[in-house]
C-alpha cells in the first residue's frame, strides 16, 4: 500500500520512526523544536520526543556541526539540520578533517555515524548566498556519504537507512522539493546507499539527473516521447556511493548519454561521471556525452536570471536531440 | 556512396594477384557487366567484372601493381563524388581549423586528386569522423568504416549509418580492408593480411625472429575461432624489407603504427617469440584495446637468449647449415617441415631480409643478451593473458616463465621446443582459441 504525502512529510516520518526506535536519535538545528523548522519537516517532533532530543540552537553553525560530530564520535546518532547548505561553509573542517577522516585515522575502530541534513539549490530569488548547489564540495571529500533524494519515497528510505549506518552523511535535499508529492509506501522500509533508481525507462538516451533535476528530466522525456525519442531517466540518488553499474548498463542499452546538474558545471559532479563513462562505455557511445549544468556564475538575485543560470526542462531536450543527432552541438560551455 | 570494385580471388589459397591491364580511368561512366580489369595469378588471367553502375572516381591500383583478393581495386561512385566523406559546409559548428587540411580538398576537385595520389586519399579517408560505438559496430561486422557514409555532425559516421549498411546485406558493405603489401606510404603502413575472414574482433598474430606472416598460415586452420584473423610481419620479415629498427621500443612503435595505419584499435594478440614480446608491449601500452593476449614461447621475460642460434641462423646461406640450426628451435626434428627450409632460403635470395634481420637482432639482442623486458607491461594489462612454451626450448630458458605474475596463465609443454604452434599445434590452437573467447 502506498499513499501520496510530500517530501517533508516523508523525511518527517523518517526521523520519527527512527527516533521512535533508537533513543540515541537526536536532531538539533536552528528554529527546529518550536516552530518545526523552516520547511516543516520536524514539526510535531518536540511534543513527541522533548527538548532533550529536538534542540534549537544558536545561529553558530560550525558550533552545531562540531556538536554534531563530536556527538557520533561519542556513540550517538545525531541529526544536524543546517538552513542552507551555504552556510554547511562555517562546518568545513569539521566535516572534512574530522568526520570524514576519524574511521581512518583510528584505523577502523572509530565510526562517525553523524547526519547532515540540508538544503541547497536556486528557488524563487534568495539569490546567491542561499542558492547553490555544492554536492560537489562533499563529493570531492573521501569519507564523506552524500545522497540527495528527488523524491519523497527515496527522501524517507535513504534517511532511515542514513540513520542506521555507520559513516557521515551529507544529506541534501532541495528547496523546491519539500512541497512536491510522491507516492510512499506504508510501514517499515528502507533504501541502501549506491542504488540508482529508474524513474522512466528508455532505449533512446540516458538522462542522469539527481535531486530537483529529476524532475525536470522527467518533464522533458515526456516532451520527448511526444516526438518519438524515448528516453531513460536514471536517478542515482546517492552521488557516494554511486551505482556506476547501473549508469553503465543504462548507456549500455542506449549508447547516448545526457547528465543534468542544477550546480555550477565547472569541477561538477556530472563532469566526474562522464569521465567515467568515457572511460568504461568508450565503445558504447554513439555522440559526445552532454552535460546541461549551472553556469558559472554566482546564482543571479533577478529572477528571470536565476532562471536563466539553471538547467531548464528546453536545455534538456536539446541536449538529448543533439545526441541522437537531430541538431547541432552547441559550442561546449565556458 | 562510393562502392568498391574487388580484386576477385583469382585461386584456391592464393591472397594476391598481379594487376595486368586496367581498363577505364577515373571519370569513366561504367555499368553492370563491364570489365574493367584484368588480374592474373600464377596460373591465369581473369577478367574483373563491374557489378555496379556508376562512376570511377578512383582507382587504387596501377598496372603491375600485386593487390590482394577481396579488397577494393577501384571505387565506383557518382559522378563528382569524393571517397572521403567531406566536412558538409552546411554544418553548423565550423570544425576547428587544425582539423582542415583532409576534410578541406574540395569535393568537385576530388576525383582528380584521389586519382593522383594515393597516399592523400588515404589521408581522406582517414580523416573522417566516427562515433565509437560506429567503429565498434564496424568492426564486429567485419565493416570498414572508411567506406560507411556519414550522416552525423559534419558527416560523422554514427550508429545508424552502419545499421543501414548491415541491413542491406552482404554486397553493399566493403570487406574490412587494409593497406595492401605493396609498398605504402610513409613507412610503418606495410602488411597486415587477413588469413581468414570472420566476424567480431580481428585476432593479430605476430611472428617471431626470423619468420614471417605466412608462418602462422597452418597453424590457423586449427583456430576454432569465428574472428576475423590477420597476421602482420614485422619490420625485415616477409613483405616488409624497408626500415631499419633502432631497439625494442622502436620495434613496438613501428608495429604500433602499422595497426594504426590499419585502422584497428580493437583486437586480439596472438605473439610468438620476440612477436609475442611486442604483443605484451602494445597489450601493456594501453594505446589499444587488447581485447586478449596469448603468448607463445615469450622473449622479454628474462636475459638470456640462443645468440649462437641468432647469429648461425642469419648466417647460414645454404641447405645443410640451416637446417642445422633450424632443428635447435624444436624439441624432434623429425617435426620441422622441409618446407620452412626452404621458404627461408628462398626469402634470402635477391633481397635483403638477412641483413635487415641482423640489424634488427644487433637492437634487440646483444649476443645471448634479450636487451629488453615485457615484465612491466605484462603485470600492466589486465585482460585474459595466456602463456604457452615449450619445456625444451633450446632458445628460450623455459624457466623464465616459472614466476609470472599471477593473473597469466601458463602451459608448460612437455616434449616441446621453442615452436609450440608447430609442434603442439592442435593443443596450441586451442588455447589461443579459447582466450580470444574468454574475452566475450
Amino acid at each position: 500500500m502506498t499513499r501520496e504525502i510530500m517530501y517533508r512529510d516523508a523525511l518527517r516520518e523518517a526521523i520519527d520512526e527512527e527516533m521512535a526506535n533508537n533513543p540515541l536519535v537526536f536532531i538539533i538545528g536552528e528554529g527546529i523544536a518550536e516552530r518545526g523548522g523552516s520547511y516543516k519537516v520536524t514539526e510535531g517532533l518536540l511534543a513527541k520526543y522533548g527538548s532533550k532530543r529536538v534542540r534549537d540552537t544558536p545561529i553558530a553553525e560550525a558550533g552545531m556541526i562540531g556538536v554534531g560530530v563530536g556527538a557520533a564520535i561519542a556513540g550517538a546518532r545525531p541529526i544536524v539540520e543546517i538552513l542552507y547548505v551555504d552556510f554547511a561553509m562555517l562546518g568545513m573542517d569539521m566535516l572534512v578533517n574530522q568526520a570524514a577522516k576519524f574511521r581512518l585515522m583510528t584505523g577502523g575502530s572509530g565510526r562517525v555515524p553523524f547526519i547532515m541534513r540540508t538544503q541547497g539549490g536556486t528557488g524563487g530569488g534568495v539569490a546567491a548566498q542561499h542558492s547553490q548547489s555544492l554536492e560537489a564540495l562533499f563529493y570531492h571529500i573521501p569519507g564523506l556519504k552524500v545522497v540527495m533524494p528527488s523524491q519523497p519515497a527515496d527522501a524517507k528510505g535513504l534517511l532511515k537507512y542514513a540513520l542506521r549506518q555507520e559513516d557521515p552523511v551529507i544529506f541534501l535535499e532541495h528547496k523546491h522539493l519539500y512541497m512536491t508529492k510522491g507516492p510512499v509506501p506504508e510501514g517499515e522500509y528502507v533504501i541502501e546507499f549506491g542504488k540508482a533508481d529508474i524513474k522512466r525507462p528508455g532505449k533512446d538516451v540516458t538522462i542522469i539527473a539527481w535531486s530537483n533535476m529529476v524532475p525536470r528530466a522527467l518533464e522533458a522525456a515526456a516532451k520527448l516521447a511526444e516526438e518519438g525519442i524515448e528516453a531513460e531517466v536514471l536517478d542515482p540518488r546517492t552521488l557516494v556511493p554511486l551505482d556506476k553499474e547501473a549508469i553503465l548498463a543504462s548507456v549500455a542499452k542506449t549508447n547516448r548519454v545526457v547528465i543534468v546538474q542544477e550546480a555550477v558545471r565547472r569541477g561538477g559532479v556530472a563532469s566526474d561521471i562522464c569521465s567515467i563513462i568515457q572511460e568504461e562505455a568508450f565503445y558504447s557511445l554513439d555522440a559526445p556525452v552532454e552535460i546541461v549544468a549551472g553556469l558559472n556564475i554566482p546564482v543571479p538575485f533577478n529572477l528571470e536570471l536565476e532562471k536563466a543560470s539553471v538547467p531548464q526542462v528546453p536545455d534538456i531536450i536539446s541536449a538529448a536531440r543533439r545526441t541522437l543527432h537531430l541538431q547541432p552541438r552547441a559550442i561546449a560551455a565556458q | 556512396m562510393a562502392r568498391p570494385i574487388l580484386m576477385p580471388q583469382v585461386g584456391q589459397d592464393l591472397t594476391e594477384g598481379k594487376v595486368v591491364a586496367i581498363k577505364v580511368k577515373v571519370g569513366d561512366k561504367v555499368k553492370k557487366g563491364d570489365i574493367v580489369a584484368e588480374v592474373e595469378s600464377e596460373k591465369a588471367s581473369f577478367d574483373v567484372e563491374c557489378f555496379e553502375t556508376g562512376t570511377i572516381i578512383e582507382i587504387r591500383h596501377k598496372v603491375g601493381d600485386t593487390a590482394t583478393v577481396l579488397q577494393p581495386l577501384m571505387m565506383v561512385g557518382d559522378e563528382g563524388e569524393a571517397t572521403a566523406p567531406a566536412a558538409s559546409p552546411a554544418a553548423a559548428t565550423p570544425v576547428p581549423s587544425a582539423a582542415a587540411p583532409a576534410s578541406a580538398i574540395p569535393v568537385k576537385a576530388a576525383p582528380q586528386v584521389v586519382a593522383a595520389s594515393p597516399a592523400a586519399a588515404q589521408l581522406a579517408v582517414a580523416s573522417g569522423r566516427s562515433s565509437p560505438l560506429a567503429r565498434r559496430l564496424a568492426s564486429e561486422a567485419g565493416l570498414d568504416i572508411r567506406q560507411i557514409k556519414g550522416t552525423g555532425p559534419g558527416g560523422a559516421v554514427v550508429m545508424k549509418d552502419v545499421e543501414a549498411v548491415r541491413q542491406a546485406g552482404p554486397g553493399a558493405a566493403t570487406v574490412l580492408s587494409f593497406p595492401s603489401s605493396s609498398p605504402a606510404a610513409g613507412g610503418g603502413g606495410q602488411g597486415i593480411k587477413s588469413l581468414q575472414q570472420g566476424a567480431g574482433d580481428p585476432v593479430l598474430f605476430i611472428h617471431g625472429f626470423g619468420a614471417d606472416l605466412s608462418s602462422w598460415r597452418p597453424f590457423v586452420m586449427l583456430m576454432n575461432a569465428g574472428n576475423p584473423l590477420l597476421a602482420l610481419d614485422l619490420p625485415g620479415h616477409g613483405s616488409s624489407q624497408d626500415g631499419t629498427v633502432t631497439g625494442f621500443a622502436d620495434l613496438v612503435a613501428q608495429v604500433q603504427r602499422q595497426i594504426e595505419a590499419a585502422g584497428l584499435t580493437r583486437l586480439h594478440l596472438v605473439g610468438h617469440s620476440l612477436g609475442a614480446a611486442v604483443a605484451t608491449e602494445l597489450a601493456g601500452g594501453g594505446r589499444l584495446d587488447v581485447r586478449s593476449l596469448s603468448l607463445i614461447a615469450p622473449a622479454g621475460l628474462g636475459p638470456k637468449v640462443n645468440g649462437d642460434f641468432v647469429a648461425g641462423f642469419l648466417a647460414a646461406q645454404s641447405e645443410a647449415p640451416l637446417k642445422a640450426w633450424l632443428d635447435v628451435l624444436v624439441h624432434d626434428a623429425a617435426r620441422l617441415p622441409g618446407a620452412l627450409l626452404r621458404a627461408t632460403l628462398a626469402g634470402r635470395e635477391g633481397t635483403r631480409l638477412a641483413a635487415q634481420q641482423g640489424r634488427l637482432a644487433e637492437a634487440v639482442f646483444a649476443g645471448s643478451t634479450q636487451l629488453f623486458s615485457i615484465r612491466e607491461a605484462l603485470a600492466r594489462y589486465q585482460g585474459p593473458v595466456r602463456v604457452m612454451v615449450g619445456d625444451n626450448d633450446r632458445i628460450i630458458p623455459a624457466s623464465y616463465a616459472d614466476v609470472l605474475p599471477a593473473h597469466v596463465a601458463l602451459h608448460r609443454l612437455p616434449q616441446v621446443g621453442h615452436l609450440p604452434q608447430l609442434e603442439a599445434a592442435g593443443l596450441v590452437a586451442r588455447l589461443v582459441s579459447d582466450t580470444v573467447r574468454s574475452a566475450g
